[in-house]
C-alpha cells in the first residue's frame, strides 16, 4: 500500500515538472493520463485500506523538509522585499525565527511522519477527483488566457504541485510536516492568485499570503507549545491520545486557529474574497473544492479530542455567526464568482461547526457537506469560467442573454445551484441533519445552542434568498422561441462538466449506499466509535437520526426535475400572450435585488476578531 | 390519528381549503357590513376558470406554477401524515421557491417585483417557523410531528409565546394586511399571480386553499390531542386574521421584515430558551 | 362537463378608464362598496386583464389610451364581453368632436353592452353587467380580433402566438 500512496504523492510533483519541459501535446495527453491516474488510485487505496495505516519517510527525508522549509521561508521573505509588504514581511520574520528556534531544539526523534486513516482516504478522493477535473478543463481555459506560453505551462505545473501538497497535507502525522505543507498549499495560492500579474491580483495574493501565514504561525506555535511542555511527539495521534486533559486545549484552540484562517472564516475572508481574482480553475481548485477544506478536516481529526470542550463552544458559536453574515454579505454581491465565494464561507462555517460538535450524525452531516459542496461548487465555478470565456460576463445581473443562448448552460448552473439548496441533494440533507443534532446539543449547552440555532435559521433561509435569486435570473426568458438551440462548448469544457453531472446524479440516485459504504466507515474511524444503521421499513436511522427516504424521493421529483424540466417543457395548443405592463409596449430589462450590506461589515469584522481572542481566552480559564 | 383519516384529509384537502376561502370571503363581507359571495363561490371560480380560452406567456411560467400548486399539496400531506416537522417546513420554502421562480422567469415588471417581494417575506417567516420547530423538540423529544399527538399536554399550555409568534406572522404567510406586501393587490395588481389565467390561474388559486390549510394546520398542532383547544384556536385565529386583514394598511417590506426580525424572532427566541429550561429530556 | 352554466356564477370585472373625468369611475367602485355590493354574484374586481371576463370602459377614447386600450382588451381571453360605461364611452358624451379624442369606444373594439348616463348610476351599472352575462353565455372561445389596430396572430408550430395582435399608431 505504501507505494501507492507514496505515488500519489509523487506523481504530480513529477508531472508539474515534466509539464514546464514538455511540448503541448505531448504535455495534455500527460494531464489527462495523470488525471485519470490519480483518480483511479485513489479510489482503489479507498476501497482497500480499512484500518488506518502509520508509515515513515526515508531517513534522509527530514533533512529534505527542513531546507524545504527554509527556501519557502526566503522566498516569502523575498515577496515581502520586493512587493514593499510591511505583514508579509512581519508574518515571515515571525515564522523564520520560530523555524530557527525548533530547528535548534528538535522534539522526539524517530516520529511516525505518515497517517493514513479513512478520513485522508476521503480527502484523497475528493482531492484527487476533483483536482483531476478541474486540472482537464484548465487545458482549455489557461489557453485562452492572454499570457505568453511559458506562463501557461507554469500555470499547468503549479496546479499539479498543488495536488501533490494537498495530498500531503491530508495524509501527515507529524506536526512539522504538517506545517511545511501546509504552508506549501500557502505558496501555490499565493503564486496562482498573483498569476495575473495587474495590481489588484498581487495586492490581494498578499492578503492571502499573510493571512495564511497567520496559520501556519498558529501551527508553530502548536509545535513549540508541545515541545515545550514535553508531550511528547508532536504528532495529530499523540494529541489525540491526550484529549481529556485541560493543558490539551491551548495546542486545539491554535490549530483551530489554523483552520479558521484557512476556511476564510470572519474577520479572515478578506482573502478568499479577493482571490476571486484569480483565473478560474484557482478558484475552483483552491478556494471552494480543496484547499478550503483543510479547515474542516482539520476539526475533523481533532473532533474526539475536541468535542465538549470550550474550545469547540468557541468556534460552534463563531462558525454560527459566520453562517448567517456570510449569508447576508453575499446578498449584496454581484460579481457572479463573488456569490459562490460568500455561500462557500458559509457552508464552511457549517462544516466547521458540525465537525466540532463531534456526535455521530454531526460527523456525518459535516462529511456529507464537504464531498457534495466540493461537487457543486466545483461544477458552479467552471460554469463561471464557461461564463466569461463563452459567454463573455461575470455579472450575474448580466446573466439574462444566458437562457435564450445557452440553454445547456443555464441547465449546468440550475442544477449546481439547486445541489446546494433542494432535497435530496447532499447539502440540503447536510443543512437538515445539521439543524436537527444542534437541538440535541441545545439540550447540554443551552443558550449556546439556542442562538447558534437562530443563526443557522436565519442564515438557512438567507442563503435560500440568494439562490433563489441566482437561480431567477438564469431562467428569466424572453418569450418562446420554440426551437431549442443547444450552444457548442470546447469539449475539454463538456466532457468536465458532464462528468461533474454525472457525479451529482449519482449522488441522488445512490445516496443511501454512500451513506452505509463511505460516509459511515469514515466517520467511524474518525471518532473511533461503531456507528450503526439500521432501517426500519423505508426510513433509515443513524443515532437519533431518521432519514425518510419516500418523501425525499417524491421531493426530488417535485423540486429539481421540475425546475430542470421547466426549462425545456413546451405545451402545445396554448396561446401565447404579452405580459401585462398596464398596456404598455415598452421592452423591460431586469436585474436583479441587492442589499447594500457596507454599514454591517465592520460589525462583522469586530465581532470575528472578538471571538478569536475568546477562543484564546477560553483556554485560560 | 388513523391512517385512513390522513389519507381523507390529503385527498380533500384543496375541497376543504376551498370551502375554507369561501367562508373567509363571506366573514369579511360580513365585517364590512355587506353580504358578500356563496360560500361555494371558489368552487364556482374553478369551473369558470376552466373554461377560459387557454393562455399563457411561456411554458416554462406555467410549469412551474403548477409544480407550486402540487408541491404545496406535497408538503401538506407530508404534515398530515405526522412526517419530520424540519422537512415540512422545507418542503414549503421550496414550494414557494418555485412560485418565486415562476415570478421572475417572465419579463414583467409586476410579476418581478411581487417574486422579490415574496424573496424577502420567507426571509420573515421563515427563522420562525424553525424555532417554534425546535421548541417542539425540546419538549417532545423528536421532530416529527406525530409526536405532538402523543404528548399528554396540548403544547399551547406549554408553549403560549410560540402560538403568539406563530400568530404574529400568520399574516405574512397568508398574504394579508397589513403584511400582503407580496401580493399588493393595489400596487402590483397580484404580484407573482398576475400573469396566469385560466386554468394555470386556478393552480396558483387553489395553492393558496392549500396554504391556509396548511397554516391552520400548524395552528391546530397547538392543542393537538384536545379537539377542542384544536379546533378553539383555529377558530380565534380565523377571525384575528381576517379582522386584522379588514382593519389594517400594508406596511413596506422593510417595516415587515424589521417587524419579523426585531419583535416575532425575540419572541420565538425566548419561547426556545424557556422550553430548554423545562425541557423533559 | 357542462362549464358553460358557471361563466355566469363567477364574473371577474376589469376595470380600464380611457380618459374619462372619473364621474363614472367613481360610480363604478360605488358598486363594489357595500350598499350595492356586486360581491354577492361573485364578482371581483382584478386588475389584470388575463383573469377577468367583463371589461367595463369608461371615458371618450383619448389619443393616450387608444393603444393601450386595444393591448388591455388582446390581453383578455375569450369567452369576454366589453360594457362601455357611460355617454362618454358609448358616444363620446360631452367631449364627442373635440380633438383629443375619438368619440366611443366601439371605434377600437368591439362593445356588447352601452350603459348611458352621465355618470352612469350604479343600478343601471348592475343592469348592464346582468345583460352581458347573458350575451357572455352565448360566446365561443373563438379569438376576438378589435376593431381597429389589429394584427393577425403568428401561428407557430401548434399554437397561436397573440403577442403582438394589438398594434401602434404610425406616427408620420
Amino acid at each position: 500500500m505504501v507505494p501507492f500512496i507514496s505515488s500519489l504523492f509523487l506523481l504530480p510533483v513529477i508531472v508539474s515538472g515534466l509539464v514546464l519541459i514538455l511540448p503541448k501535446n505531448l504535455s495534455r495527453v500527460l494531464v489527462i493520463a495523470t488525471a485519470v491516474i490519480l483518480s483511479a488510485l485513489s479510489l482503489y487505496l479507498f476501497i482497500a485500506i480499512d484500518q488506518p495505516l502509520k508509515f515513515s519517510a526515508p531517513e534522509y527525508f527530514n533533512q529534505v523538509v527542513v531546507a524545504a522549509d527554509f527556501l519557502l521561508l526566503l522566498f516569502f521573505a523575498w515577496v515581502a522585499i520586493k512587493r514593499k509588504s510591511l505583514l508579509v514581511g512581519l508574518m515571515t520574520l515571525l515564522q523564520l525565527g520560530a523555524s530557527i528556534y525548533l530547528f535548534k531544539n528538535p522534539g522526539s526523534e524517530n516520529t511516525v511522519q505518515f497517517y493514513v486513516d479513512k478520513l485522508s482516504l476521503f480527502m484523497f478522493l475528493l482531492i484527487n477527483v476533483i483536482s483531476s477535473i478541474i486540472c482537464i478543463f484548465s487545458l482549455k481555459y489557461i489557453d485562452e488566457e492572454d499570457c505568453s506560453n511559458f506562463r501557461k505551462k507554469y500555470f499547468l505545473s503549479i496546479l499539479f504541485w498543488f495536488i501533490a501538497a494537498m495530498n500531503l497535507v491530508v495524509s501527515s502525522d507529524n506536526l512539522e510536516y504538517f506545517f511545511l505543507f501546509f504552508e506549501l498549499t500557502t505558496l501555490a495560492s499565493f503564486l496562482l492568485i498573483a498569476f495575473r500579474k495587474d495590481e489588484i491580483s498581487v495586492r490581494n495574493a498578499l492578503t492571502a499570503l499573510w493571512m495564511n501565514q497567520i496559520g501556519g504561525l498558529a501551527i508553530l506555535a502548536t509545535i513549540f507549545f508541545i515541545n515545550y511542555n514535553g508531550y511528547g511527539e508532536a504528532t495529530f495521534t499523540n494529541l489525540l491520545a491526550h484529549a481529556g486533559t485541560t493543558t490539551i486545549l491551548l495546542p486545539l484552540a491554535l490549530l483551530s486557529i489554523a483552520a479558521l484562517i484557512k476556511g476564510a472564516q470572519m474577520p479572515f475572508s478578506k482573502w478568499l474574497l479577493g482571490a476571486m481574482v484569480a483565473p478560474t480553475p484557482v478558484s475552483a481548485l483552491l478556494h471552494s473544492s480543496t484547499m478550503v477544506k483543510i479547515a474542516p478536516f482539520i476539526i475533523l481529526r481533532l473532533s474526539p479530542a475536541l468535542q465538549g470542550t470550550p474550545v469547540a463552544w468557541v468556534i460552534i458559536a463563531l462558525t454560527g455567526f459566520v453562517f448567517a453574515a456570510s449569508a447576508i454579505g453575499a446578498l449584496s454581491q454581484d460579481n457572479f464568482k463573488r456569490i459562490l465565494a460568500h455561500s462557500t464561507i458559509a457552508l464552511l462555517a457549517l462544516m466547521i461547526m458540525m465537525a466540532a460538535v463531534g456526535t455521530q450524525v454531526t460527523i456525518i452531516a459535516a462529511l456529507t457537506l464537504i464531498l457534495f459542496h466540493g461537487i457543486s461548487k466545483c461544477m458552479l465555478f467552471l460554469n463561471a469560467g464557461v461564463l466569461e470565456r463563452v459567454f463573455h460576463f461575470k455579472q450575474a445581473s448580466d446573466m439574462d442573454r444566458l437562457a435564450e443562448s445557452g440553454p445547456f448552460t443555464s441547465f449546468l448552473v440550475a442544477i449546481g445551484f439547486m445541489s446546494l439548496l433542494l432535497p435530496p441533494f447532499g447539502a440540503f440533507i447536510g443543512k437538515w441533519f445539521s439543524i436537527e443534532t444542534l437541538g440535541s446539543l441545545a439540550v447540554t449547552q443551552r443558550i449556546l445552542g439556542a442562538l447558534v440555532i437562530v443563526l443557522i435559521a436565519f442564515g438557512g433561509a438567507v442563503l435560500s434568498l440568494l439562490y433563489f435569486k441566482v437561480i431567477g435570473l438564469i431562467i428569466a426568458r424572453k418569450g418562446e422561441h420554440d426551437k431549442l438551440k443547444f450552444e457548442h462548448t470546447s469539449p475539454y469544457y463538456n466532457v468536465t462538466l458532464n462528468i461533474l453531472l454525472a457525479f451529482v446524479i449519482a449522488g441522488v440516485i445512490g445516496f443511501p449506499f454512500l451513506i452505509t459504504d463511505y460516509f459511515i466507515p469514515v466517520a467511524s474511524q474518525t471518532l473511533g466509535q461503531e456507528i450503526v444503521m439500521t432501517t426500519t421499513g423505508l426510513t433509515m436511522h443513524i443515532g437519533q437520526m431518521s432519514l425518510p427516504i419516500i418523501p425525499l424521493i417524491i421531493a426530488f421529483l417535485l423540486l429539481p426535475v421540475t425546475i430542470v424540466l421547466a426549462l425545456f417543457v413546451r405545451f402545445k395548443n396554448v396561446d401565447r400572450a404579452k405580459e401585462y405592463a398596464c398596456g404598455e409596449k415598452v421592452n423591460y430589462s431586469f436585474s436583479t435585488m441587492y442589499f447594500s450590506t457596507d454599514k454591517a461589515t465592520p460589525y462583522f469584522t469586530a465581532v470575528g476578531i472578538l471571538f478569536f481572542i475568546a477562543l484564546l481566552v477560553v483556554v485560560l480559564i | 390519528m388513523d391512517l385512513y383519516i390522513q389519507i381523507a384529509l390529503i385527498v380533500l384537502a384543496p375541497f376543504i381549503g376551498g370551502l375554507v376561502y369561501g367562508i373567509e370571503r363571506v366573514v369579511k363581507a360580513r365585517m364590512q357590513r355587506r353580504i358578500g359571495p356563496p360560500i361555494l363561490q371558489p368552487f364556482y371560480d374553478f369551473f369558470k376558470l376552466a373554461d377560459k380560452r387557454k393562455m399563457i406567456v411561456h411554458s416554462t411560467h406555467a410549469f412551474l406554477g403548477i409544480m407550486h400548486f402540487f408541491s404545496l399539496w406535497f408538503a401538506l400531506a407530508v404534515l398530515l401524515l405526522g412526517g419530520d416537522f424540519i422537512l415540512v417546513i422545507f418542503l414549503h420554502l421550496l414550494s414557494t421557491a418555485l412560485l418565486i421562480l415562476a415570478g421572475y422567469s417572465t419579463r414583467s415588471i409586476f410579476s418581478h417585483l411581487g417574486a422579490n417581494r415574496t424573496a424577502v417575506s420567507v426571509l420573515a417567516y421563515e427563522p420562525i417557523l424553525i424555532l417554534v420547530a425546535v421548541s417542539v423538540y425540546m419538549l417532545t423529544g423528536s421532530f416529527d410531528v406525530s409526536s405532538i399527538f402523543s404528548y399528554d399536554e396540548p403544547l399551547l399550555v406549554k408553549m403560549p409565546l410560540a402560538f403568539l409568534a406563530l400568530l404574529l406572522i400568520l399574516p405574512i404567510k397568508l398574504k394579508k394586511s397589513p403584511f400582503d406586501v407580496a401580493e399588493a393587490h393595489q400596487e402590483i395588481t397580484g404580484g407573482v399571480e398576475l400573469e396566469y389565467s385560466g386554468i394555470f390561474y386556478e393552480a396558483i388559486y387553489t395553492a393558496k386553499w392549500i396554504d391556509e390549510i396548511f397554516c391552520y394546520t400548524l395552528v391546530y398542532l397547538f392543542g393537538a390531542n384536545n379537539p377542542l383547544i384544536g379546533l378553539g384556536l383555529v377558530l380565534f385565529a380565523f377571525v384575528f386574521v381576517n379582522a386584522l386583514d379588514n382593519s389594517s394598511a400594508r406596511v413596506s417590506y422593510k417595516q415587515m421584515l424589521r417587524f419579523s426580525l426585531t419583535i416575532a424572532l425575540p419572541i420565538a427566541f425566548i419561547n426556545l430558551l424557556l422550553a430548554i429550561f423545562q425541557q423533559v429530556l | 362537463m357542462n362549464f358553460k352554466s358557471y361563466r355566469k356564477k363567477s364574473p371577474w370585472i376589469l376595470h380600464y378608464n380611457a380618459g374619462s373625468c372619473n364621474g363614472c369611475d367613481i360610480e363604478i367602485l360605488a358598486c363594489l362598496a357595500p350598499k350595492y355590493d356586486i360581491e354577492r354574484f361573485g364578482m371581483i374586481n382584478t386588475g389584470n386583464p388575463k383573469q377577468s371576463d367583463i371589461l367595463l370602459v369608461t371615458g371618450p377614447v383619448t389619443k393616450r389610451s387608444r393603444e393601450r386600450l386595444v393591448e388591455i382588451y388582446a390581453q383578455m381571453p375569450e369567452p369576454k364581453v366589453v360594457i362601455s360605461c357611460g355617454a362618454c364611452a358609448s358616444t363620446g358624451g360631452v367631449f364627442r368632436g373635440m380633438y383629443n379624442c375619438e368619440g366611443g369606444i366601439d371605434q377600437y373594439i368591439p362593445v356588447d353592452v352601452y350603459v348611458c348616463g352621465c355618470g352612469c348610476r350604479p343600478e343601471q351599472i348592475i343592469d348592464g353587467v346582468v345583460q352581458a352575462l347573458g350575451i357572455l353565455d352565448k360566446k365561443t372561445k373563438e379569438l376576438e380580433e378589435s376593431v381597429k389596430l389589429k394584427k393577425q396572430p403568428l401561428k407557430e408550430e401548434g399554437q397561436l402566438n397573440r403577442r403582438e395582435i394589438a398594434a401602434e399608431i404610425k406616427t408620420a
